[in-house]
């Protein structure tokens, strides 16, 4: 289990993360949107629209139509001309976490260590967002159903994040395409975490119009580095989202995955990022899960410009 | 315990090694595990195995190693108290004339005896006698004879192949010259094995040619008879006369013949063709007399014919004392001793069949572990499948 930057485990030793270590870690942390958002509540992003903030940024000569209460009279008096003051406006930006709970993120099966990176993670970036008065939600995708919790600002929705992951095992196969929907019908900001083991092309698809339509995505990819570096005695594996998948792991057969799985790794990350995904890999111990938080809320775009 | 067929038992040992050595070379299905990235292991076939590095299945290993070792040792007939020894011997004791030191073959006799070993004693003839004989060893006066004791030692390893796996042969005797015949060494050879030689009973040789005794000829005249001889009622006329390996092919009147009294105690050195008596021999101290009762004519070439002079030299050679004692060439001798190693007991016709009590036993246990096994591996089977099918929906809730 990888360690917090200042030390401190993340995950008891029962196996559940200990999320009030996780959450004082990131306290402070922002989350600026990497694009200007939509008008809408104010927040703390920068808008597309223009609106009557106190950050002034230019003039517009009034127009027909125009609220006469933002007229700027003392320039009126002067000029004897009628503008409108115009200022940046800002606004939330809605971030919804879709999160895999397929029977691949189970692994491995003693430590349940994807799964509970990927929790940490969750809950962590909900945090940031919900810290940037942004409402934030999760959808996850779990066999037979569904479990959603729309965007919201309350004090208690990370709460309520927590214990909805908490009280959750992985399996079977769910289709991550469906979540991913509903995700994108609820936020600008959707942050996936998955092992993308799932279906590959659809969702890749599915995040493709998300981000044509103006969406901010993130894709945080979760690897065990078991799967990077499997054991070196001979194994029948078998894919637990698959049974009828059952391969001896051989020595010859061993050089052969780790050159398949390193070439789709590449292309994964090539894809999405091609896609204009914001792509990030986490392996499980290999960062602490704060740190894997500071990375994927780097500000970039505009924010990094601003 | 010995078995009597034991190259079963050892082939089901090396049957049974091989069996063991199987389940431990015995490749098996490698260990299960879950890894969520197999659809990038190569599609090669599922059975493939890994070597074990202990056996697979002990209780099953063992039940089979117990079939194949009750088989194996069921057919081999083990027996608990084997009947016969590693080794026996026959014994072959010259008591025959050419015995000059009867002390000497007795004490070699007693010092080679053991229990299940056989004696047979021989001169002309030959007797198989008992241990207890050993002492009373009855020495004659008859010419030794190899053949007939050979003859007798082969009955006697018959008699003794249930008693011992090996026989040996052993030959207590002087070997005079004229204990061997022409069927001696064909003889030895029915005896398939090595025989020891015990020279005793010898007379010490002596280099002074000049000691040996000369007979005292009595030929007959056409005055007097030959001693011992009585004249016969009615003459008749033969055709020839033997003496030893000389022929004499002439016309003979026969005036004498020997009455049994007379031939009693003496030696027939030669005789006519009818096997009539036509000269003996009786020692006298330290010489002999011969009594020949062969008439010479002065008619005709008789006496000056080879074949004449040939029965002349073999009727007045040495006293039938002196040639007894004559020892054979050294050749001779050393081709009694045969191969080096011992005559096995499947050299000699048995006399009949030994049975195996614990063989059916033996089989029963075989057959009943066989069975046994069926039921072991049909119940491994059914876990085995069972096991596969709990574990189904265990991977399905992972």
């Amino acid at each position: 289990m990888a360690r917090l930057r200042d030390g401190r485990e993340p995950a008891a030793r029962s196996g559940v993360p200990d999320y009030a270590a996780l959450l004082d870690s990131i306290r402070g942390i922002r989350w600026p949107a990497r694009s200007a958002v939509r008008g809408g509540i104010p927040g703390a992003h920068t808008s597309r629209m223009r609106g009557s903030s106190a950050e002034f940024t230019e003039y517009r000569p009034y127009r027909q139509g125009d609220d006469l209460r933002r007229i700027d009279w003392k320039l009126f008096a002067r000029s004897d001309r009628a503008y409108i003051r115009l200022s940046n406006d800002r606004a939330i930006l809605p971030t919804t976490v879709v999160l895999d709970a397929s029977a691949s993120m189970a692994f491995p099966v003693e430590s349940q260590g994807k799964w509970s990176l990927a929790a940490q993670l969750a809950v962590g970036l909900s945090a940031v967002a919900r810290n940037s008065a942004d409402p934030v939600g999760l959808v996850i995708s779990r066999e037979g159903e569904m479990i959603q919790l729309p965007p919201r600002t309350r004090q208690s929705v990370i709460y309520e994040m927590v214990r909805a992951v908490s009280d959750l095992t992985p399996r079977g196969s769910p289709p991550l395409t469906s979540a991913l929907d509903a995700a994108v019908r609820m936020s600008g900001r959707i942050v996936l975490i998955s092992d993308f083991l799932g279906e590959g092309d659809d969702l890749l698809a599915g995040v493709s119009r998300a981000v044509v339509a103006g969406k901010e995505i993130h894709a945080l990819h979760i690897i065990a580095p078991e799967e990077i570096d499997p054991p070196r005695e001979t194994l029948l594996v078998s894919d637990p989202e698959a049974p009828d998948i059952r391969r001896p792991l051989t020595g010859d057969a061993r050089d052969a995955y780790l050159t398949a799985f390193s070439q789709w790794r590449e292309q994964i990350a090539h894809d999405w990022s091609e896609a204009g995904v914001s792509y990030s890999t986490a392996i499980v111990g290999d960062e602490a899960p704060d740190h894997l938080i500071r990375r994927v809320t780097a500000p970039r775009g505009i924010a990094a410009t601003a | 315990m010995t078995f009597l067929a034991p190259a079963f038992f050892y082939a089901s040992l090396a049957v049974a090694a091989a069996v063991i050595a199987l389940h431990f070379i015995v490749t098996r299905q490698p260990r299960a595990g879950i890894l969520p990235t197999a659809r990038f292991v190569p599609d090669l076939p599922a059975t493939a195995t890994a070597r074990a590095t202990r056996p697979s299945d002990i209780p099953l290993m063992l039940l089979r190693a117990l079939i194949i070792l009750a088989a194996g040792a069921g057919l081999a007939k083990p027996i608990i108290k084997p009947s016969r020894g590693a080794q026996a011997r026959v014994i072959l004791a010259d008591v025959s004339r050419s015995v000059m030191d009867s002390a000497a073959v007795r004490d070699s006799v007693r010092a080679l005896y053991r229990n299940h070993d056989a004696i047979v004693e021989f001169d002309s003839s030959s007797r198989l006698v008992s241990a207890d004989s050993i002492a009373s060893l009855r020495f004659s006066r008859a010419r030794g004879n190899l053949s007939a004791a050979l003859i007798s030692a082969l009955r006697a390893g018959s008699s003794l192949r249930d008693r011992a796996d090996s026989l040996e042969l052993v030959i207590v005797s002087p070997f005079a010259a004229e204990e061997f015949d022409a069927a001696t060494d064909s003889v030895r050879k029915l005896w398939n094995g090595k025989a020891r030689i015990v020279r005793a009973g010898a007379r010490e040789p002596s280099g002074d040619s000049s000691a040996r005794e000369k007979p005292a000829i009595s030929w007959p005249t056409s005055s007097s008879r030959p001693p011992g001889a009585i004249p016969l009622e009615a003459r008749d006329t033969i055709g020839g006369v033997l003496a030893g390996d000389a022929l004499l092919v002439a016309s003979f009147e026969r005036r004498w013949t020997y009455p049994e009294d007379s031939i009693r105690g003496a030696e027939v050195i030669a005789r006519w063709v009818d096997g009539e008596p036509a000269a003996i021999e009786r020692e006298s101290g330290n010489t002999c007399t011969r009594s020949i009762a062969v008439p010479i004519t002065s008619v005709g070439d008789l006496v000056i014919r080879n074949d004449y002079k040939r029965f002349v030299r073999a009727v007045s050679g040495d006293c039938v004392a002196t040639t007894a004692t004559i020892h054979a060439g050294t050749d001779k001798v050393a081709g009694l001793a045969g191969p080096a190693r011992l005559a096995p007991r499947e050299a000699f016709r048995p006399r009949s069949d030994v049975h195996s009590g614990l063989a059916p036993w033996l089989l029963g246990i075989a057959i009943v572990a066989a069975i046994a096994e069926l039921f072991v591996r049909r119940r491994r089977s059914i876990a085995a499948t069972e096991s596969r099918l709990d574990s189904r929906p265990a991977r399905r809730a992972a």
